[in-house]
This record gives C-alpha cells, structure tokens and sequence, in this order.
C-alpha cells in the first residue's frame, strides 16, 4: 500500500512539475534592458500604436499609412526635417509657369528599388489613379482642384489647375495624394494589397521595406537609390513595432525593447516617463486642434432661437474666451501633452499668430472674469445663460470627459453660466452636429497638410464642414486671398489678418493643440528634428 | 459547476459484468443530424452579427464623420451602398458567403480570407499552449484533491479551482503581467516575439504561422526560446480558466471511480492498489476531459479575445476586438464566422466522440 501510495504520490509530483515546465524551460525574457530594438549595426525600432489602412497611396488618407508612405515613397515635394515648408524632394524644380499651370522638373537618374526608371509617366500615372480610383478612404478630395496632369517629356510634369495660383497644391503634393508609384506595378483602376505592393518593390523613399506584417511588424532598409531632399538616412534601417495598446508600448520603451515610441502615449503615461531615467521624452508642438464650435442658429441667443439677438450671442462667446482656462486643462488633464491654443491655426506654422490671447481673459493667456462679466452687461444679458454643452467620449480620447468637466467647472464657477453637459456616442454625434442638434460642442481637427489654410478654408468659408450657420464675406475674402497670393510674406500677413478677423466673431473657440511626444532610449539620437511643423515622423533622422 | 460526463470502465482485468451489445444502428443517423445542425447554427450567428453590427451605425460615419461635409459623407454612404435596406444587405452578403467571399475589409482593405488564415494560426497556437496548461495544472491538481479528500490540500485545490473559473481573463492576464513582466522582469510584457526573433520568423519559407513550429522548422533555438517566453503568460492566463474545471472534473470522477463495485471487486481479487488507481480508476475518470476539452475550445476562442488584447497577441480575438472598435462590419462578420464554424464543427467531434464512448447519448 505504502509503495503504491509513493508511486501515485511520484506521479502527481511530475504531473505538478510539468505544469510548470513551460515556465521552466523558457527561462528570463531577456526583457529587463537588453535592447533588441534593431537586428544591430544601426538598426532602429520605433514604436506605435497607429495602424496602417493601406500601402496604396489612392486608398489611405490616415496618419498610420502615410507615416509608413513616408518612409518608402518618393514625393515630388516635401519638407525638410525641422521644416513645414513645402520643398522639391525628388523634383529638381517646381513652380507655377502660368497662374493655371504647375511645372515639376523631376531629378535625372531616378530609379525604383526593383530598377524601374522613374519618370514623368510614373508620376502622372500616380495622380491620376487616385483621381480616377476616388476610393472612400483614399485622398482624392485634396486634388479638388487638379483639371488635368501631363508628362511633358520624361523628366517635366504639368499640372494644370482649376483654380488660379493654389499657393497650398505645392504642400498637397507633399500629403497622402504625393507617393510616386511605379506603373508597371501598380495596377490604374484598383487598390493593390499590401503584400503584392512589398512584392514589387516599387519603393524610391528614402528606405525599402523588406519585411512586412501588416499592422504587427514593419523592416525597412535605407534605399541607396534615393536621391531627394530627405538625404542618407541616420541609421541603416528601420523597424516599425505596432501596438494596440500605448501601455506595451510604454513598457517596452522602458525596458529598452524599442528604442523610440512615438503616437500615442498617454498624458499620464507621459507624465510617468519623464521620472524614468533611462528613457528621455521628447516634446514638440503638433497639428492637432481641439475646439468648441458655436451653432449660430442654436446657441443661446442664436439666430432662431426666441430671444435671437446676434449682439447677445457675441457676448456669450467672448464671455466663454474670456473665462476658459486653457492652461489649467492643458496641464491638469493632459499633463503637458497638449498646449494651450490662442488661434484657430496652430503655433509653429508659417503664418500662424495668437490672437486670442491678447483679445480675451487676461491679455496673457489666463482668463478673467470682470472682462467676461463686462461683456455680458455691454451686451445687455443679466443672470446666468444656460447652455448646452455636447462632447464625445469614443473619438476624441478618452480624457475628453475630464476635458469637458474642467470646462462646465470654470463657466459655472463664473456666476455667468450654467451649463447642461451631455455626451454622445460618434456615429450619433457626427450626424447630429450637422443637423443642428448641438448648439455648443467639442470638434477636433488633425491636418490634412501642414499649411494654415488647412486650418481656415474648412472652416470659416460659407459651405464649410461645421454647418455651424456662419459667415462673414470680409472673413471669406481674406482667406481666399490668403490662398492665392504668391508672395510669401504678404500670404502670411493674410494668414495673420485671417486669425485676428475669425477669432473677433469667435466661430470657433480654440481650446487646445496637441503636441508631438517621442520618448526614446537615452542613447537615441535625432528625435526632436522629426518633432517639426510638418508633424511627418522621419525615422532616417533617428539613430543610436 | 461541473457536469459528470462518465465513460465506461476499462475491463482489461475482467471486473465488469457480461452483457449483451447494444446495436449500433442509430449511429450513422445521429451523426448526420448533428452534422446537419451545424448549419442552422452558422446561420443564426451569421444572421444576429450582421443585424447587430449594423444597429451601431454605418462605419463611413464613424470614419469620417468628423471631418467631411455632410454631404460628400452621405455620398460615400451612398456609394458603399449603406444606405440601401437591410433586407437586400444581409441576402447580398449571404449570397456573397454562399460563394466563398468574405469580401475585404473596410478599415484596413485586406481580404478577409487572408486575415483570418494569418491570424488563426496565432489564435491557434495561443489556443493549443492554453489547453496544455489547463491539462498540466488541471489533470495532476485534480489527482491530489481526488487523492487527498476533503483534507488541506483538496479545500484549496477546490478553493483554486473555483478562483479559476470565476476570475475574469483579462483580470488574471493583468495580474500575471503585472507580477511576472513588469514588477519581477521575468517574463516579457506583450507580443509574440522580440522584433529579431520575429524578423527571424518571418524570414522563412511559407511559415506556418505557428512561432514555435516555424522556430523549430527551422532550427532557431534562440527564436524558440523567446517565442515560449512569450507564450507562457498568455497561456497561463487562458489555461487557468479551463484549468479549474479540468481539476473539479478529474477530482470529481476519480472520487467517484475509486468508489465503484468493481474497483472493490478488483481489490477483493488482489488487483493492486496502484494498478486500480491507474488502470481502472484514473483512465475512466480522465475519459470525460476529452469531451469538456471540446467544449472548452468555445470558452477558450472566448478567452482568447481578452487575452489576445491583455498581451498584444495579435491573433484572431485581438484583431476583432480591433474591427469592433473600427465597426469593420465585413472583418467581424467574417471572424465570428470562422470562429463559428471552428466551434460548431469541434462540437460536432465533440458529439461523435462521446456518441462512440458511451452509446446512451445516440437516443
């Protein structure tokens, strides 16, 4: 019995032992440190939480796809590290030859990483599939005002434009719409998958991509055959590790498992990493704007509301700029990783002012109440207004409610204001927006390209995307003049007059601008130039 | 909560009574008609995924509703053809399935068929690494509470078994990761591989897809042993949701096996004590596994949805709890319809299996 006992005992104990042995034989992960962030000999991995929709230029039109176009494409105009402003990349030169017509001379000796040559025909062929394919998620509104494009011989290209001196289609050829891709791969009418793009290899970037796991693990290797304006990368090559969630992603740039994370930390994540000594957080200022727009219709005092009194509304508006304390959410909320926003064209952009900063609150940037309140008596209100206050808890983040209650927080604590705070799911809210359903809300904006006008034409022109019932035809004028003016310095003295004009009728009220954050190893080099006014992330800046 | 599913006993030692053999007749019938089941089922699920994905909203919204003109948005609704009814959608998309075409899919343009062979195998791996350790912990856990009734170590193996089953996957992975991968460093925090070992990887041939059989396909040892280094939280995680009922099942019926006339009657014929535990009790007891590990697979593709997402498995549950977020309806509709054939056809061997064990379950 005893012996019997000992063997059924021995067996349990292996049984036991081996439940363990996976733990057992696989031993440390090595994930204390070690850095494993490149196959070594300059090989950097940086990593993201962004996703990829497609390799294909007519089919993306999101940041996630166009960070990895970036990197692979060649574009006829780009903007070099530090810079936004748009600049020939493999073009040797650009310029408007009639006020209709944009000429491109491409660079000589252009070739694709299989040995394509690279040519005019590629070029017009890369513009018009976009045009032609118009794919839902594709690019294609952005060449709104592209009439036609001509390989004139195998280095010039023409396009000719619909409307006259587009000072913004030199920085549109630098967005989701520029890729040059390689005819004899890609097919005219259709969007190609991703493995049959890597297959081909039609890649004239600054790297190659030699091996791709969609949205899980990206290789790029530097290109020796370009030759634009983004130069020899830093580095050898390039891994791109995607996350979905920014705590691995935080954790595995602590423990040195990449060596750069870019979008999208956390603010808290953030916060928590500038305490860490062995990783180093870099910060920049970025195109994100996060903004409350005003029903002209629906807010209080809107034109078809019952007491509809356009100078009462005004007042309402400057009351609010004058009483938001952009500083204290920037900070408390987001702990630094956004800035305070005082213009509807974010700091850093060629052009861009601060407007609101001297017309409301304190002069300074803080706000102030006795201004507020003398608003609201020039205006005639007496008592408190109350208003309805719409935000959006799945699409703009999920510190939007913190955002949003720090906001009800300082109108109510004015005296001036009352505010009913409500929150609507995306699909609901971004139809409801439009149809008039929300007299006071929250929007946000990222960039189509990086030029002030992004941040204008949208907007504040009649038959802008806000369907918010405003228009003011001397605010129109400026910002088409502002379009179309060729001289630099005069367009952005428009750009300037645009803001001033915009933040007096107050549409919309600038709250916050994103900013960029990188956290990297601290033996990473190179990050902070990636961190400019264009907000494309260059990985052949970065290296180690 | 656990149901006693029994085998017959094993009568290699001549214990069991003489009886006639029952026909076998109603067979071949009982496994056509749960063959035929699987279709409705499919169908139902298919059917309740497409409404239920569409009471949402279209995705064209919930992509761009934020930044385009409420007109070019609706002609881009238009265009896709969300704006036609739900009636002419859902015969579209069945007959669309009839043919094999699971379409591409709207966040990220792949085709889905793609997809999901590229993100099975990571879920199957995932899935068979998690069964493994429901077995290790499950099978000898559930001999030493078996062994050791109502004594110490059984009160707590029960105590641990129903802990569990009770705690929330995604609660353990979060535990396991705190502990083992970010407090003690012991074990990586997410992933399936280092990016060298899955450079590596991915290098090869026609991968399978499978880490760990690609790493030895092709002797990278050092591979290897990451890829199992990155497996064994997920697995625990997974594993130890089954593993509780694997132990309450084998403690179950090991205590009810030993206490069986003809283990009493193989003791009074002078049949070890040993050979009755192993050959007589423990076999039959362990029997019945085999039909809860089928049942498990649907707990565990369940699971695996959290789990994948705790530990950036990139596997099928992670991918669709990513095109749920993105409302994907075409990559959802496709996953759920894999993972519902997966589990309808395991179920249906799970039927066979026990129809042939224990011919009662054919009537």
């Amino acid at each position: 019995m005893a012996k019997n006992q000992r063997a059924l005992r021995s067996a349990i104990a292996l049984a036991g032992v081996s439940a363990f042995a996976l733990t057992a034989c696989t031993g440390p992960s090595g994930g204390g440190g070690t850095s494993t962030g490149g196959a070594g000999g300059g090989t950097i991995t940086y990593g993201t939480t962004d996703k990829v929709v497609t390799l294909d230029p007519a089919g993306s039109y999101d940041a996630g796809s166009f960070m990895v176009m970036n990197q692979i494409y060649p574009f006829l105009m780009n903007s070099k590290p530090g810079s936004a402003e748009a600049s020939p990349d493999i073009a040797e030169s650009a310029s408007f030859t009639s006020p209709t017509e944009y000429t491109v001379k491409l660079k000589p000796g252009l070739k694709f990483a299989n040995g394509h040559a690279l040519t005019s025909s590629d070029v017009k062929f890369s513009i018009d599939r976009v045009v032609k394919i118009a794919d839902p998620n594709g690019p294609a509104s952005l060449l709104a005002n592209l009439k036609s494009v001509a390989a004139k011989d195998d280095s010039t290209v023409v396009f000719t434009l619909k409307a006259a001196n587009d000072q913004v289609f030199p920085s549109v050829l630098g967005t989701n719409t520029g890729p040059i891709v390689d005819e004899e791969v890609f097919p005219a009418n259709k969007i190609m998958s991703d493995d049959e793009i890597v297959k081909g290899k039609p890649f004239g970037g600054q790297y190659t991509i030699e091996s791709y796991k969609k949205n899980e693990l990206v290789s790029l290797k530097a290109n020796p055959d370009y030759n634009g304006l983004l130069g020899k990368p830093a580095n050898d090559g390039a891994n791109i590790k995607y996350y979905a969630d920014s705590n691995n992603l935080k954790l595995d740039v602590q423990q040195g498992n990449i060596d750069v994370a870019g979008r999208s930390l956390t603010a808290t994540d953030a916060a928590d990493l500038e305490k860490d000594s062995k990783v180093k957080v870099h910060k920049g200022p970025g195109g994100e704007l996060r903004y409350i727009v005003f029903n002209f219709d629906t807010m209080p005092f809107g034109a078809k509301t019952a007491n509809a009194d356009a100078k009462k509304a005004l007042a309402v508006r400057q009351a609010m700029a004058d009483i938001v304390d952009r500083d204290a959410i920037a900070t408390q909320v987001y702990k630094g990783t956004y800035l305070p926003a005082f213009s509807v064209v974010p700091d850093g952009l060629p052009g861009a002012a601060q407007p609101l900063k001297e017309m409301y609150g304190d002069g300074n940037g803080k706000p102030d109440l006795d201004k507020a309140k003398k608003a609201f008596a020039d205006a005639g209100i007496t008592g408190t207004v109350n208003i309805k206050l719409q935000y959006n808890p799945d699409h703009y983040g999920k510190s939007s409610g913190d955002e949003y209650a720090m906001i009800k927080e300082q109108l109510e604590k004015s005296g001036l204001f009352k505010v009913d705070l409500q929150s609507t799911e995306w699909v609901t809210y971004s139809k409801a927006r439009t149809a008039d359903a929300y007299p006071v809300y929250q929007l946000g904006w990222f960039p189509d390209y990086s030029d002030a006008d992004n941040y204008l034409t949208p907007f504040f022109i009649p038959g802008n995307f806000l369907k918010n019932h405003y228009e003011n035809p001397a605010v129109t004028d400026i910002i088409k003049k502002q379009l179309v003016t060729a001289d630099k310095t005069e367009r952005e003295k428009s750009v300037g007059d645009a803001q001033t004009a915009v933040a007096k009728d107050l549409s919309t009220l600038p709250l916050l601008q994103g900013a960029q954050l990188m956290v990297a190893g601290a033996d990473v080099k190179g990050v902070e130039q990636t961190l400019d006014p264009s907000f494309k992330t260059r990985l052949g800046v970065i290296s180690k | 909560m656990t149901t006693l599913i029994e085998a017959p006993p094993s009568d290699a030692d001549g214990l069991l009574p003489t009886k006639k053999k029952k026909s076998g007749g109603g067979l071949g019938q009982y496994i056509l008609i749960r063959f035929l089941l699987i279709f409705p089922t499919i169908f139902i699920l298919v059917t309740m995924v497409f409404f239920l994905m569409r009471i949402t909203g279209d995705p064209i919204t919930a992509a761009m509703g934020g930044r385009l003109p409420p007109e070019q948005l609706q002609q881009r609704i238009h265009d896709a053809g969300y704006d036609r009814p739900l009636p002419v959608q859902y015969f579209e998309y069945l007959a669309q399935l009839v043919t094999g075409n699971f379409g591409t899919t709207l966040s990220d343009n792949r085709q889905v068929t793609e997809m999901l062979a590229t993100y099975g195998s990571a879920t199957l791996e995932l899935t068979i690494n998690a069964l493994i350790v429901a077995l290790l912990v499950g099978i000898p856990f559930g001999m030493i509470a078996a062994h050791r009734r109502d004594h110490l170590p059984d009160a707590v193996l029960r105590v641990f078994a129903i802990l569990c089953y009770a705690t929330p996957v995604f609660f353990a992975g979060l535990l396991l990761k705190l502990t083992f991968a970010v407090w003690l460093g012991w074990l990586p925090v997410a992933g399936r591989a280092k990016t060298s070992s899955e450079l590596a990887l991915t290098g090869l041939q026609a991968p399978t897809g499978i880490y760990w059989l690609d790493a030895l396909r092709s002797g990278n040892m050092a591979a290897l042993g990451d890829v199992m280094a990155h497996a064994v939280l997920p697995a625990v995680a997974l594993g130890l949701l089954t593993a509780g009922i694997f132990l309450r099942l084998v403690r179950t019926n090991l205590i009810g096996t030993l206490g069986r006339d003809y283990i009493e009657a193989g003791r009074s014929r002078g049949v070890s004590e040993f050979r009755l535990v192993t050959k007589h009790a423990y076999k039959p007891a362990l029997i019945p596994i085999i039909t809860v590990m089928g049942l498990q697979i649907a707990v565990m593709l369940g699971g695996a949805v959290l789990t994948e997402k705790t530990f950036e498995w990139k596997g099928l549950g992670f991918q669709l709890a990513n095109y749920l977020t993105a409302r994907d309806f075409v990559a959802v509709q496709g996953i759920v319809v894999l993972l519902a054939v997966i589990v309808a056809i395991t179920n249906f061997i799970v039927d066979i299996v026990a129809a042939l064990i224990d011919p009662r379950v054919r009537y």
